[in-house]
């Protein structure tokens, strides 16, 4: 069953129990990323999102159950294997994260050349055919602070697919881009998920775009799954915390305020003290 | 004075924390040492930006310093009437003690501020966590490199700090102050032993080039991911590092006089 699971999911969170000090931020999350294809983990701000990609990534380690990544444990395991799964992986940062010392053409040749003995004009062909593909060919020679924020994180999933990854993950990757840039965006992800055959994850809280890009979704709350399944589904769902999330109504079983006594009880408590 | 008592339990205790942590480290970083050998481009990049770009910074320091030297100390000597040891005094002085010390804590102040603000502008920018999840291990690609070159570059700044010091001397001692050239050479040639003078001060600046880089990328990787996080960790690096380099100083001193 295990096996066939392995086969059938790319990444699999098994009963993960996470906390951090007094706060529990998963408790016996469980969910399958199909293999292929591109799948959104939506959430409210704090449900987690970014500690489950800190999870599957293995820059966390959970204090109960296991992260599986094609089969085998991402965490905790020796530092060697970590990086050998690290090398099946590639993550869009939301800010990009190039190394500012580094040229287009040298943030996107560095993992090449750390981890290949490739002759440099192999790596010289990979790189432009990796630029050309997120249409950044010509700008090879430019420093990072040349580039605007779309650009960064077109060079950023250059850079992260110059390994030819199995697994893909966007952090956050249309926040603060205008509607051009957050199309290409879009379409890069779609595309390179669909003709180079790898899986990606894509951890966002932007419904409308999740709709237009993903084939499964899946919305995070109280440190479990509240829903999953396709945009659509997500859409016509009954329950009251995915349509909450899912219309951005700003009360609801999320609520406006922040829980504790009532107005009146802290204005009297208050003039008591 | 209860207050004042769990204040300093609280100090003792970070500081204690601090210093494990600071161990830890340097443990950790010690399987990469070798490895990095192995790729000396990234160490050559390293002792051009820390050591190369100190220079102009140490030949002015070394030579102002080595002038004062000379100017201060002709007055006592000549009222024993052995201004001609001026060249020697300085040498020695330079040698053993000034040309090490000054040329660290120089070092501190540009390389090491530099060096602890770009690690933690790193850190805060994300660009160690990506290169750690491009399974490229940090500690071998960006802190290796930057503590050999500093280990390479103190004793080199040191000995050209000495130099240069020596030289400032020389012009003052025998332009300024009338001092016979011969003489000055002459006792310095005396005077300067290899062992007790020279090989002493070598080894007190690579002991000092291994606490200052060593500080600095510790306190670059551990700075908190902001502005003021970034900031700290550059004042901590020169703080810390100058106390601890006076310090050291202090003890090997006294190692080095006690065996004689």
């Amino acid at each position: 069953m295990l096996a066939r699971n392995a086969i059938a999911n790319l990444v699999e969170v098994d009963d993960v129990h996470f906390s951090r000090g007094e706060r529990k931020i998963f408790s016996g999350l469980d969910m399958q990323i199909p293999r292929g294809q591109v799948t959104a983990v939506l959430g409210p701000s704090g449900a987690g999102k970014t500690t489950l990609l800190n999870l599957i990534t293995g820059q966390l380690t959970p204090d109960k159950g296991a992260v599986l990544f094609d089969g085998r444990v991402v965490c905790p395991c020796s530092h060697d294997r970590l990086y050998a799964i690290r090398r099946q992986m590639g993550v869009l940062f939301q800010q990009g994260a190039l190394l500012t010392h580094l040229s287009v053409f040298g943030n996107v040749a560095f993992p090449l050349r750390e981890h290949t003995k490739l002759p440099e004009e192999l790596i010289r062909q990979i790189v432009l055919m990796k630029l050309h593909a997120v249409g950044l060919r010509t700008a090879w020679k430019l420093m990072p602070s040349q580039l605007s924020g779309g650009m960064v994180r077109r060079v950023a999933l250059a850079r992260a697919l110059v390994m030819d990854p199995k697994l893909i993950i966007y952090d956050e990757p249309f926040a603060g881009l205008d509607p051009i840039s957050m199309g290409v965006i879009v379409r890069l992800i779609r595309q390179t998920n669909d003709t180079l055959g790898i899986t990606s994850i894509v951890v966002t809280h932007d419904v409308e775009e999740t709709g237009r890009l993903a084939d499964w979704s899946i919305l995070l709350a109280g440190g479990k799954v509240a829903a999953s399944g396709t945009p659509d589904e997500l859409r016509r769902a009954k329950s009251d915390l995915v349509r909450q999330f899912m219309l951005g109504s700003s009360d609801g079983p999320v609520p406006f305020h922040r829980p504790g006594p009532s107005y009146a009880e802290q204005l009297l408590s208050m003039a008591h003290a | 004075m209860n207050l004042t008592i769990r204040d300093c339990l609280h100090g003792f205790r970070g500081f204690a924390a601090t210093f494990g942590s600071f161990q830890l480290f340097s443990i950790r970083l010690l399987p990469y040492i070798p490895r990095i050998f192995a790729r000396p481009l990234l160490i050559t990049e390293q002792l051009y930006t820390i050591g190369a770009l100190s220079l102009v910074l140490i030949m002015f320091g070394g030579l102002f310093v080595g002038m004062v030297l000379v100017l201060q100390s002709f007055t006592t000597l000549a009222e024993f009437g052995s201004t001609d040891s001026v060249g020697a005094f300085a040498s020695q002085a330079l040698v053993r003690e000034l040309g090490p010390v000054v040329a660290a804590l120089l070092f501190a102040g540009r390389a090491g501020s530099s060096v602890a603000s770009e690690v933690g502008l790193m850190r805060a920018t994300d660009q160690i966590a990506a290169m750690e999840l491009m399974a490229v291990d940090p500690m071998e690609r960006i802190i290796a490199p930057r503590v050999i070159a500093g280990v390479i570059s103190v004793p080199l700044l040191a000995a050209i700090f000495s130099a240069m010091g020596i030289f400032g001397g020389y012009l003052v001692a025998t332009q300024v102050l009338g001092v016979d050239t011969g003489a000055f050479w002459g006792h310095i040639n005396v005077r300067v032993e290899l062992g007790q003078d020279v090989v002493n001060g070598f080894m007190k600046s690579v002991v000092f080039g291994i606490s200052a880089s060593l500080m600095a990328v510790f306190e670059g990787y551990h700075a908190q991911p902001t502005a003021a996080g970034i900031s700290n960790a550059a004042t901590r690096t020169v703080v810390i590092t100058s106390v601890w380099i006076l310090l050291l100083d202090f003890i090997m001193t006294g190692l080095t006089m006690a065996k004689v």
